[in-house]
């Protein structure tokens, strides 16, 4: 069997009194499509953080292309080929919809590179001052190959090019986010709810285009909580509540594993903001 | 480059002196009117105003009332200094007086010292203030002058190890330093030195720590306001030695903000309004009608200096080389702080300040009589 | 022994005094997450007003408190209807520039109303003293102890168990969301900005008693003696501020224990910096986990800036430069000169604290160094002027950055207070380290300006230099900005969480910016030294600083052209208002009030 690009075993992470994680084991296979669901408050959105650096574990490992990287940095991590998006939505207000994603293409940069301490720094400080002829022929590359990711999208970008993020529908921010995730080519793509916020006609677009990029090949870790968006999409899915994984498996067997409704019709008592997603679950034979 | 700046600074310079009338003549005033050193622009200027009412009352100075411009330079370096071109562009003003802090005033020297415009600048005691050029001028009172006359009543009240306070400012800095010489000379032993900062309003901790060096007497080179809050805090933390304040400590606002803190403290002056000459008394008098205090060192200083303006005026015409030519030759002149003041060529100050003993009594200052504290 | 006990209580006292001051500026930005830079002024008006009662009209101490009080609780509400809520939609930094207007007004307000001299106010309580160690302590002392802490405990209780209270905590937590579920926000701001106006005018009055000293000059002192106290207690915490506090006393009590009052000042601040960098949040805030939500986007105005055709930038250029020309112009053109240098410093500021989100206030700090460094190297080394200029760039650049390396894990305000406490330790490091720097004498006789054997000490000539040096580094920035390095710093000031999630490494784009930023500022104090041959530690204090940051927010955050623009008006206008005499600071004052109310997100807008 060949080595899984993530492998998390035993992640843990408390604040104060609770323990978001706990004890959290997963592994991602070039080209797999793995889903991470539960109800709201399950540490889903932790694990991730844990993941990509954005958060320290109190315990437990992750390797990500065979290296280890437990509690690395986020930098680190995306030099070493891993991109996300957030729940909320984190695009940079300011800059227009080209330079967002430009920056997604930072860590390839040749002039970013880190080099020696000071002066690798000072090296990127003085090309960018002068110019020299394969810095803008670099900067003019990452340009067309940003009118090349946002095509993804149809023409819901590519006309807002010049325009700043913050002008944007919340829809396109959420693709923003993706093409700037994908403009680090990046060999594992973390989607954070994708699809939060969108109607049926968006929800239907944005499926279509995480197939096509499954399609390609890429290795996609996501969470979400429109269902029928993970069966039609995942090849394995992983059910968490309270911090601790409660089912894996195909995204059939996931389904039907009583833990998981139990877990949701649980937390649907408690007044969780899932019920839809749970009647679904409950709705589906 | 060189040829437009001549061509500038020449203008004044070719207007022959007939052409310009028998106007008012002008002084430039450069001084804080605004922000945080306000307070001393304001004294200033009741200084210069009570002296212009008696010169212009008399008929002015040969027939021309004199004047002065003060331009508020909140004692900022980058406001003194456009402050400067515009005194030094303006062919009217023949002599320039200020500005109020040592930063304001020497950034602003060089621009004088070009355009040959004297620099009074009579709050300026920093040592390397008239070494900016031969325009530049004070008869503020020489630190190294002043310092041996303190210690020497320090010495009269019995201090053998006299703890120091400064305010950590060139001015505090230069008098700490020529206290102390002094009093090595004098063979009495310093028992602590605590510079402080202008800002600082608490001086507890700072008392303490003096207070633990063992001195038979405090030293005080502070400006009023300071001066009374150490002597308030000093009763509160229950120090009961004697205070000796410096000359910048005599003002009236020293006993309205000292309260009973600073009852049976020794001061020294070079102003005393109780002192009989009669220049002092007119000063004094005039002084009171208007404002309904009495003066302080440093309206009695801008006092003087407008004395000095009107002598130089009417003895070496209204001229920018007059005021030069005057004060290298000028002598005696009649002055309240000084009693008779006459500059030193070479330094350009003025020697010899008489200095008065003074003790707080009953809230009000008055001569020492001599009595050692018990 | 006895002594250290001295020292304790000294410390607890003065304490006492910060927390008063504390108190009030938490309250405020824990519900408008904003740094009240008025309250000084509300501190100072207080005290006036208790002067006028006391004094003029002869009431008795409670009745004086309950003035003071109410006509300060007035003021606030008069502040934050007219200064700050018709700012409520924009940038949170508008409000903070608004703060800084208001406290101009006030201050030049109660100066020409009592004039600037001292006056004594004289505390009305009986005159016996406790002895403690050797040392008393007096009725005033307990009062302004017991003022302390009752109004905590008011407003402990008045948070915790009152309807208005639930509303001023739902707005502090989340005021959009407050909004939504009915309540009154406006009400609440008002009423915080009473109580906090109210709190500020008493102890005011209190602080004035106790050292039977007021003057219209001690609001900024104020201000930054409770901000550092409120942020050393963890910003917006109201039991923290007084903890912090009496934290702050009792440090710098003990500080001139050890070492002598000349550095009370310095271990302030380092105490600030230490508790910024162990605890980012203060020393009694929780510690929190990843920024929900991305702050500093919400900081800086989402605006698009104008934007100004390159030739009109060259033809003001070129009739700037043609300037000197015109006969008797030596006034103007060292105001303007004044005007270049200070756009120098502008851009520096607007580079960090517009395009990389990090809001200076230290930069003062950073003219400090430049000027030093280029007088000592020019005097003490024989350096050159044409070089010790660029060098003391460098040495800014590099110096300013270590310097301010200890604040690049912090976050929008914090970052605005720790850079506040470094400038203020470079000017205390100066004034204290003589045998570099020579200590309050300052350096006098600092070589004028020249380029070889040609002297440039005439105005025309100083003024070419400062226009060529402006232009310079003004294109520099620009081309900067244009590349991956601008669109890095922004993408950091929108949100720094995503920035890293791109890979990029927040402490190296920091260090860069701030080192092209030192660069800039650097130059800008070397040339002021050959231009005024003396400097000494307070020719460049943090009212320079502020005034650089109001250059940068007027001119539009992030906005080279903008910086330069803001700093032209900032320096133009005191001038042009010269005629008004004691009026010009006030006038100056309500027009940048006005500025900011019309064009919150600067004149040429936030690039």
């Amino acid at each position: 069997m060949t080595q899984p690009l993530l492998s998390v075993r035993g992640l843990q992470r408390r604040f104060g009194g609770i323990t978001a994680v706990k004890g959290a084991n997963l592994d991602l296979c070039e080209g797999e499509l793995l889903s991470v669901i539960g109800p709201n408050g399950a540490g889903k959105t932790t694990l991730f953080n844990l993941i990509s650096g954005h958060d320290r574990p109190d315990g437990g490992t992750v390797r990500f292309g065979g290296v280890e990287v437990t509690g690395s940095t986020p930098e680190r991590l995306a030099a070493l080929g891993l991109a996300r998006t957030f729940q909320h939505g984190r695009v940079f207000a300011n800059l227009t919809v080209r330079d967002n994603v430009l920056m997604g293409t930072h860590s390839r940069m040749k002039l970013a590179r880190p080099g020696p301490p000071l002066l690798g720094a000072l090296r990127e400080l003085f090309l960018a001052l002068i110019r020299p002829p394969g810095v803008r022929a670099e900067e003019q590359a990452l340009r067309r190959e940003v009118e090349d990711i946002l095509h993804l999208f149809g023409d819901r970008l590519i006309p807002r090019l010049d325009r700043p993020a913050y002008s944007l529908s919340y829809a396109n921010r959420r693709r923003l986010e993706i093409a700037r995730a994908l403009a680090l080519r990046p060999r594992l793509l973390m989607l954070d709810e994708p699809t939060a916020g969108m109607n049926e006609t968006e929800t239907a677009e944005m499926r279509t285009i995480i197939g096509q990029l499954k399609a390609r090949g890429q290795t996609i870790l996501l969470i979400e909580h429109k269902l029928d968006l993970v069966m039609q999409l995942s090849d394995r899915v992983i059910a968490m509540d309270d911090g601790a994984e409660i089912a894996a498996g195909t995204p059939a067997a996931v389904r039907h594993d009583p833990a998981v409704v139990e877990a949701y019709l649980g937390h649907r008592h408690m007044g969780g903001e899932q019920t839809p997603d749970a009647v679904a679950l409950e709705a589906s034979p | 480059m060189q040829l437009t700046r001549r061509a500038v600074l020449a203008v004044p310079a070719l207007i022959p002196f007939a052409a310009r009338a028998a106007g008012p003549v002008f002084a430039g005033v450069s001084g804080p009117l605004t922000g945080p050193n306000a307070q001393y622009g304001a004294q200033w200027k009741r200084g210069f105003d009570l002296a212009l009412d008696g010169i212009n009352g008399a008929g002015g100075v040969k027939g021309r009332p004199l004047q002065y411009i003060f331009e508020d330079s909140q004692s900022d370096p980058r406001q003194s200094v456009a402050v400067a071109q515009k005194f030094v562009a303006d062919p009217r003003v023949v002599i320039e007086l200020g500005d109020f802090s040592s930063p304001a005033s020497m950034a602003a020297s060089p621009i004088y010292q070009r355009a040959k415009l004297v620099q009074f600048g009579f709050t300026n005691s920093h040592p390397d203030f008239t070494k900016g050029g031969d325009h530049m001028w004070s008869n503020s009172t020489s630190q190294a002058e002043e310092q041996p006359k303190l210690y020497d009543f320090a010495a009269a009240l019995g201090f053998k190890r006299p703890a120091v306070l400064h305010l950590n400012t060139d001015w505090g800095r230069t008098a700490k330093d020529a206290f102390v010489a002094a009093a090595k000379t004098g063979g009495a032993a310093v028992a602590a030195v605590e510079a402080y900062l202008g800002t600082e309003q608490d001086f507890r901790p700072t008392l303490v720590r003096v207070r633990d060096s063992n001195p038979d007497g405090l030293v005080l080179l502070s400006y009023y306001a300071d001066g009374a809050l150490i002597c308030r805090q000093a009763r509160d933390t229950g120090i009961k030695l004697p205070v000796l304040a410096g000359t910048s400590n005599y003002s009236p606002k020293f006993l309205e903000l000292g309260g009973p803190g600073v009852e049976d403290v020794f001061v020294m002056t070079t102003f005393f309004p109780a002192d009989p000459r009669p220049e002092v008394q007119d000063f004094v008098k005039r002084y009171r009608a208007k404002s309904g205090t009495d003066p302080d060192s440093f309206s009695a200083g801008a006092y003087d200096t407008m004395v000095l303006w009107a002598k130089l005026v009417e003895g070496w015409g209204p001229t920018r080389e007059g005021m030069q030519a005057g004060l290298l030759e000028i002598k005696d002149v009649p002055s309240v702080i000084y009693g008779a003041a006459t500059f030193d060529p070479r330094t350009r100050r003025v020697q010899g300040a008489s200095y008065k003993r003074l003790v707080v009594q009953k809230g009000q200052f008055t001569l020492w009589d001599g009595n050692r504290p018990t | 022994m006895g002594a250290w006990l001295d020292y304790t209580i000294n410390g607890l006292i003065v304490g006492n005094i910060y927390a008063l001051l504390a108190v009030g500026l938490a309250l405020i930005f824990g519900v408008s997450h904003l740094i009240n830079f008025a309250q000084g002024s509300i501190y100072t008006a207080g005290a006036f007003i208790g002067w006028t009662c006391a004094q003029r009209l002869g009431t008795p101490l409670p009745v004086t408190m309950a003035a003071v009080v109410l006509g300060c609780a007035a003021l606030g509400v008069v502040i934050e209807r007219v200064g700050l809520r018709p700012l409520a939609g924009s940038a949170r930094i508008a409000p903070l520039l608004a703060t800084i207007g208001i406290s101009f007004v006030l201050d030049q307000g109660l100066q020409l109303l009592y004039s600037p001299d001292p006056r004594s106010l004289p505390s009305p309580l009986p005159a016996w003293r406790i002895q403690v160690g050797r040392g008393t302590i007096g009725a005033l002392d307990i009062l302004i102890a017991a003022t302390g802490l009752v109004s905590a405990a008011v407003l402990f209780g008045f948070l915790r168990f009152s309807r208005l209270g639930w509303a001023v905590r739902a707005t502090a937590q989340d005021s959009e969301a407050a909004r939504q579920m009915g309540v009154n926000t406006d009400a609440v701001n008002r009423t915080v900005f009473a109580i906090a106006a109210g709190l500020g005018g008493l102890s005011g009055l209190l602080v004035g008693m106790y050292y039977n000293h007021i003057d219209t000059a001690m609001s900024f002192q104020a201000t930054l003696k409770g901000v550092v106290a409120q942020v050393i207690g963890g910003m917006g915490n109201v039991p923290g501020a007084i903890a912090g506090s009496l934290l702050l006393g009792l440090t710098e009590s003990y500080g001139v224990a050890l070492f002598g009052s000349s550095y009370r000042n310095l271990f302030a601040f380092v105490l600030l910096l230490i508790v910024l960098v162990l605890r980012p949040n203060g020393l009694f805030a929780g510690r929190q986990a990843m920024s929900p939500e991305p702050l500093t986007g919400t900081f800086i105005a989402p605006s698009r800036p104008w934007d100004v055709p390159r030739w009109a930038v060259a033809v003001c250029v070129l009739l700037a430069a043609l300037l000197p020309f015109l006969p008797n112009s030596a006034y103007a053109l060292q105001v303007l000169t004044n005007a270049w240098l200070y756009a120098l410093l502008a851009i520096s500021l607007t580079l960090v604290a517009g395009t990389l989100g990090q809001v200076s206030l230290g930069h003062a700090g950073l003219l400090l160094i430049g000027a030093y460094a280029s007088a000592l190297l020019a005097l003490d080394s024989g350096l050159p002027v044409w070089l010790s200029i660029p060098a003391a760039g460098f040495v800014t650049a590099a110096l300013g950055t270590a310097l301010t390396w200890p604040a690049f894990r912090l976050r929008s305000h914090y970052v605005s207070i720790a850079t506040l406490g470094i400038g203020e330790i470079v000017g205390l490091v100066i004034l204290n380290w003589e045998s570099l720097t020579h200590g309050p004498m300052g350096v006098t006789g600092v070589p004028p300006l020249t380029a070889g054997t040609v002297e440039l000490d005439s105005p025309q000539a100083s003024y070419w230099v400062a226009l060529a040096v402006l232009v310079l580094l003004g294109l520099m920035q620009s081309r900067l900005l244009g590349t991956h390095l601008g669109r890095t710093f922004r993408a950091i000031r929108d949100d720094d969480v995503a920035a890293r999630a791109c890979g990029v490494s927040l402490d190296r784009y920091k260090g860069l910016a701030f080192a092209v930023s030192g660069f800039a500022a650097g130059i800008s104090g070397a040339i002021s030294a050959h231009l005024y041959s003396y400097i000494n530690n307070e020719t460049f204090t943090s009212q320079v600083s502020v005034l650089a940051l109001t250059m940068v927010i007027l001119g539009g955050m992030g906005n080279v052209l903008g910086a330069v623009i803001g700093a032209v008006a900032l320096t133009g206008l005191p001038e042009v208002f010269r005629f008004t005499a004691e009026y010009r600071q006030l006038i100056y004052g309500l027009v940048l009030l006005l500025m900011i109310r019309f064009r919150p997100q600067g004149i040429l807008g936030t690039a």
